[in-house]
Parts: structure tokens; sequence; C-alpha cells
């Protein structure tokens, strides 16, 4: 009989919502896409979603994957700035750059009172502020001792989850048909967090890179609006 | 088949830029236009592709050298199609360029049209010196007018004095992932453009474009739009809010 699989209690504490690391501020772009029109009900967010897990989620996913794989085998903390960089690269609207790093600020401080770890530590001196999957990486690779594939997991799962309850205090959507578009795509999730483990031991420079061009623009229109309008989300 | 070109080119000691090195092969020709003078700006080289390449089996390399304070402008001339091929698998197109302390490089080649079975895949690698130029710019059209698009990877990848500014891969995937407003929102025509100057802009952001400066130096416009005339006329305006919008050459003037 083969073990089932076991999830880290860190695993769960990272993708709760109640997490305390702020992700609650962030629409993920949601917000824009409900000003525009173009996401009113719960048929449309299922496609917003779908499309933020393959470009921002499979991203986030690849990079959260790196980071637990190099906290859990011990790098040099200059690995730290090249990882950051490399993120940084892949990420070519400064709003979404701003968002990672608020979302990265908020889980280091709850984080390093949970886990405290010397990765966490050389993250921090090496990055000033870290980018949120590169934390949400050592913090599971290092001091709670997850895999790759879990850091990947609970990244992707964020880049839906945070939009789906954005979506219901935006349009007062029903929160079981929020939740149903996130658990439907399950699959998707899981081959994403899968593939993003496969690379995780990659050279920073040639892990892979998933844009999304629309999200790009979301992001940038929402960080206009957010300064001459009232927003509810700060992404 | 299998194709490499090669082009160099370098500053005389007139301070012209001169083509030192020139390699044609067939599907990729490359014609010199115009010497660059200090009076008249850089060299003009024109990439002429085949009328009907890429072509699936098709892998094609273009190699890009650009000495120290030389100022090359290289522009396709038509648009190309990526279309299936009697060849095994699917085409690729490479291309890479190096640009020495104080060069400059202007790539500027017209739109890619990607038809129904064409299985695609373009790389983009710059290297630039701490002190080089640079402006690469692309036009991906996702199908003709009613068709559906075949397989498409582009991946560029640029990098000043080894720090990487950009590392961007995008795959428009199946028509859902198309259609969603988190990744292209149904738009047909996906226009980048990205400028590595000595200036660098603020951001600026419409509904369907964004100027935005890269972490790490230059900026990246994004544009998606219905149409290429809408995507040029987005790219312009683009390039009227940089700061260097000026000493670039302009966007839609022949060369």
């Amino acid at each position: 009989m083969t073990a089932m699989p076991t999830v880290s209690l860190a695993t769960l504490a990272l993708a709760d919502s109640r997490f305390p690391g702020g992700g609650h501020a962030h629409s993920g772009g949601l917000e824009e896409a409900v000003h525009r029109g173009t996401v009113s009900g719960p048929e449309q967010l299922a496609e917003f979603l779908h499309g933020r897990l393959h470009g921002a989620g499979a991203q986030t996913a690849v990079f959260a994957a790196a980071a637990a794989h190099a906290a859990a085998r011990g790098v040099r903390p200059d690995h730290w700035s090249l990882l950051d960089a490399e993120l940084e690269a892949r990420t070519p609207s400064p709003a979404q750059r701003a968002a990672s790093r608020a979302q990265g600020r908020g889980t280091l401080r709850s984080g390093r009172a949970a886990w405290p770890s010397r990765a966490l530590d050389e993250l921090l001196a090496t990055t000033g502020s870290p980018h949120h999957p590169i934390v949400v990486g050592v913090l599971l690779g290092a001091g709670a001792s997850a895999s790759p594939t879990d850091a990947a997991s609970v990244v992707a799962y964020l880049s839906v989850s945070g939009p789906a309850s954005a979506a219901v205090r935006l349009l007062g959507l029903d929160p079981f048909a929020a939740n149903a578009a996130v658990t439907a795509l399950r699959a998707d999730t899981e081959r994403i967090a899968a593939e993003a483990a496969r690379t995780a031991g990659h050279r920073p420079e040639n892990l892979p890179g998933a844009s999304s061009p629309a999200l790009d623009l979301l992001a940038e229109q929402h960080q206009r609006h957010h300064r001459e309008e009232v927003r509810l989300f700060a992404s | 088949m299998k194709s490499v070109a090669s082009l160099t080119v370098e500053l005389d000691g007139a301070g012209n830029t001169v083509v030192r090195q020139l390699r044609s092969m067939a599907p990729l020709t490359l014609v010199p236009r115009r010497r660059g003078t200090p009076a008249t700006g850089g060299a003009v080289v024109h990439l002429v592709g085949s009328a009907t390449s890429p072509l699936g089996g098709d892998d094609l390399t273009l190699r890009v050298r650009v000495g120290a304070g030389a100022r090359l402008l290289l522009r396709g001339i038509a648009a190309s199609l990526a279309l299936p091929g009697h060849g095994p698998g699917g085409s690729r197109g490479s291309i890479s360029v190096d640009v020495e302390e104080g060069g400059t490089v202007e790539y500027l080649p017209e739109p890619t049209v990607v038809t129904s079975r064409a299985e695609h895949r373009a790389d983009l690698s710059v290297r630039l010196a701490d002190s080089a130029r640079a402006c690469f710019r692309e036009t991906l059209v996702l199908g003709r007018t009613g068709e559906t698009p075949g397989g498409l990877v582009t991946s560029t990848s640029l990098e000043r004095a080894g720090r990487p500014l950009l590392r961007h891969t995008f795959e428009p995937g199946r028509q859902r992932l198309r259609a969603s407003h988190a990744h292209l929102g149904g738009a047909r025509v996906l226009a980048n453009e990205v400028v590595v100057w000595d200036r660098d802009p603020e951001p600026r952001s419409e509904v369907d474009w964004a100027l935005q400066p890269l972490a790490g130096g230059g900026s990246l416009t994004t544009v998606l739009t219905a149409d290429t005339v809408t995507a040029r006329r987005r790219l312009a305006e683009a390039r009227a809010v940089h700061p260097a919008g000026d000493d670039l050459t302009p966007v839609g003037t022949a060369g």
C-alpha cells in the first residue's frame, strides 16, 4: 500500500486566505477587468481565472518552485539576487512588480515569525524587498521542508483564489460560484505545479517564462486609475 | 531548409558605419541599402525573406554584430507568413545580436502572420554592452482575417552588460486562452517594442497599450489590437511619450 501524500501545515497556512500576508489587498487585475465590463458574472470570471493561471500563475509557480529547490539545497546568498533579477526581467509591468514585492513583504513579515531560516535572512539581505513567489518558495523549501511542487501549488492557487474572492466583493458574486471557478482549474493547477517542479533546479536564466500581455495592460491601467480615483484593491 | 545568414557593421576611420561582413543564405537575403554617415545616421540593411518562408521544417538563423560606435537599422520589407510545410516539425527562426560599446541597433521587421497549421518558434537573443542602444519590434498577427492561428512561441532575451533586462516568452495558446481577458483578451494583433536607450520613460498606459519601464533599464511597449494599422498607431503613440522617441527611426516610415 502506498502512503497518502501528506501536506505540510506550512503549505496549508500559506495558501489560506487568512494568512496575514496582505494578499487580500490585491485583485490581480480583476478590478480593472470589472471596471472595463469584461468580467461581470461567474462564466467570465472562470475564463479570466483560466487565463490568469496559465500566465501569471505559471510564471510565479516556476519561481516559487525554483526558490524552494534553491533553499533546500542551500545556495550561496548571491543566488537570490540572480533569481530576483530573472523574475524582474520576466515581469515587464512595473505595477505587477510592485504588487509582487508588496505581497512578498507582507508574507515575509508573517513567515519570518513562523518559519525563520538562514535562507530567508539571506534573501532579505540580498534583495531588500523580495518578490512574493520567491518568499513563498524559501519559506517552504528552507524553514518548513516542503517540496518545490508544494511551493508551486501554493502560488498557482493564490494566483486565482485572490482574484476570485475579489470578484465576490466587487461584483457581489455568489461565493459558491466563485469558489467553483477556482476548483474547476484543479487539473490545470496540478499540471502547472508539476511542470514548475520539473524546472526547479534550472539555472535562474534558463527558467521558463510565460507572459500575458492583456494582464500587463490591466495592471498598468489599474495603477493609473488607482491614482486618479478610488479603487478597492491595490492591484 | 537550414540557413544561416550573418551581418557585421563597424565604424570606419571617418565615423561612417560600413558593412564589414555580410552573408545571405536563401531564404534570408540581406540587402545593404545605405552606408551610415554622421549626417544621415546609421547604415540601413534590408532583410528580404522569400515569400514562402518560414515553412515547416525551416531552421533560419541570423547573426548580427554591431561594432563599437556603429549604428545599424535592419528592417523587413514585407510581412512574413508562418506556414505549414512539407518538412517534418515546425519552423524556427533565431536571431542573435551583439552590440558593442556605443553601438546602436534598430530591428524593425514587418508583421509575422501565423497561419492556421503553422508551428512556428521565433527566438531573439540580444547582448548589449553597457553603453549600447537598441530598439527591437515584434508584430504578431494571429491568423489571416477569420483564420484560426496555428502554434507559436516567441522568446526574447535581452541582456545589458551581462544582466537580464527582459526575458519574454509568449504563446498565444488555444482559443480559450486567447479569448481570456487575463491573457490576450481576444486581440488578433500583439505588438511589442523594447527600447534600451540612454533615457528611460515613465510608465504610461491606455486601454490597449502600455509603455512599461523595465526593472533593470529600458522599456517595453505592449500593444493589443484587432488589426496592424491600429497597432502601428499605438506604437507611434508610445514613441511620442518616450524621451528618446525622436532618436529612433519613426514607426511606419519606409527606410
